[in-house]
């Protein structure tokens, strides 16, 4: 299983601040794929942490591994 | 005022010799909004020898509540912000070279602006700027701080040219529909945090300690506690158009930035994007309808009262300012709905 992280708007979206999911040998692409639509979120230009290091679309998760999405915000 | 950067000075990591480096040493700072308001003040306090200011908007009402440089008079005023700033900043601290510029941080204006810069400050609003000093700060080996919030969360990254990855590296593309202070809104604690961390890292780098410079990317949310910091090193991307080993400064070409024409007789400004993607108007539409705008949408566009203009985005991020000729006023605004 794996603990999955939303910041900023996107926890609004989803409700809540984290969810369990497994995500077990799926890249980050696939889970960013997969979360977008369970949640109607846009996962599309926002960063992926796991295990609070940066992790690209090609990255695969193990079980386990905490995945945090990060959007970049631009308001100043 | 001999006494005036003693207790700077007992800093240790900053003593004597920081402090006469402080003094010798350019900023350039992109935006004077909230991040440029707190910025620039503890840095003008901090004793920098030179703080140049960009901005292209002027002081409204709905700036006060966090934007601790400016008046109700200066809103009165209708003042531009970079004048509005250097007028305090210079009330604060004479000692300090204010130099202030009411425009557009354009490629071509961010080239003519470097050449004798030490460190660029991000206080801008939007992904086009950023890239844009991503860019130039690779082309000319000068660090950069971007900093960024909405609502109560807020990041920060310091990005040093040959060392960290670079924003590009990290976003690959600028995020379209990325939040801002309009569209989520913004409470004054989170603008001071972000704060914090850029001009820490700008005083770090001011005075050379390089081993001190954060390396994570941080991002907190204070009215939900948490904070987070993230580790970056294998996102240096070799083949990154701004930073890797063949760069091109993708985002200093004209063909990059959003291209804005002023519609004939209209007093309309039209712009478009730098690249074409999908806007979920129906989620943008509730958000400003939420905060008490008054907006229109149907499934291929949205029209929205912004104070005496009126905007209208379409599906595919086009925009339509109506209501002025000023381009810059009208990427401003535009910018403000859409980051």
């Amino acid at each position: 299983m794996n603990k999955v992280m939303f910041f900023a708007h996107l926890r609004d979206a989803v409700g809540e601040e984290s969810v369990s999911v497994d995500l077990t040998g799926k890249t980050v692409a696939e889970a960013k794929a997969i979360l977008s639509e369970q949640h109607g979120i846009n996962l599309e230009t926002v960063m992926t942490a796991v295990n609070e290091e940066f992790a690209g679309d090609d990255d695969v998760l193990s079980d386990g591994d905490v995945v945090a999405f990060i959007p970049p915000v631009s308001g100043g | 005022m001999d006494d005036r950067y003693s207790r700077q000075i007992l800093f240790s990591p900053i003593g004597k010799n920081g402090q006469d480096k402080l003094a010798s040493k350019h900023v350039l700072m992109i935006g004077a909004g909230a991040l440029g308001s707190g910025n620039g003040e503890v840095l003008t306090r901090a004793g920098v020898g030179k703080l140049t200011i960009v901005d292209r908007d002027y002081v409204e009402a709905s700036n006060l509540q966090r934007q601790q440089l400016y008046t109700e008079e200066d809103v009165r005023e209708k003042l531009p912000k970079a004048v509005a700033a250097e007028k305090r900043l210079k009330a604060i601290n004479s000692e300090v070279e204010i130099v202030s510029i009411v425009g557009d941080a354009s490629p071509e204006m961010l080239e003519e602006l470097v050449r004798d810069v030490d460190v660029i400050l991000d206080a801008t609003d939007n992904f086009e700027t950023r890239m844009a000093i991503n860019d130039i700060s690779q082309k000319h080996k000068i660090p950069w701080v971007y900093g960024a919030c909405v609502g109560s969360f807020g990041m920060s990254f310091t990005i040093i040219p040959g060392k960290t990855p670079c924003l590009n590296c990290l976003l690959k593309r600028i995020p379209i529909q990325g939040m801002t202070c309009d569209t989520g809104g913004i409470i004054g604690p989170t603008v001071q945090m972000v704060i914090a961390h850029q001009s820490a890292e700008v005083l770090k780098i001011l005075v050379e300690d390089w081993e001190a410079v954060r390396e994570g990317f941080t991002s907190f949310d204070l009215w939900r506690n948490q904070y987070t910091s993230m580790k970056v090193g294998k996102a240096k991307d070799p083949g990154c158009l701004s930073c890797g080993d063949s760069p091109e400064y993708p985002y200093l070409e004209k063909d990059n930035l959003s291209r804005s024409t002023v519609l004939c007789g209209r007093d309309t400004v039209q712009i478009r994007p730098p690249r074409q993607s999908e806007i979920n108007l129906a989620d943008l539409a509730n958000r400003l309808a939420s905060l008490g705008y008054g907006v229109k949408a149907n499934p291929y566009l949205l029209s929205v009262e912004m104070g005496e203009q009126r905007v209208v985005i379409f599906k595919d991020g086009r925009g339509l300012v109506h209501g002025t000729k000023d381009m810059s006023q009208a990427r401003s605004i535009y910018q403000r709905l859409l980051g």
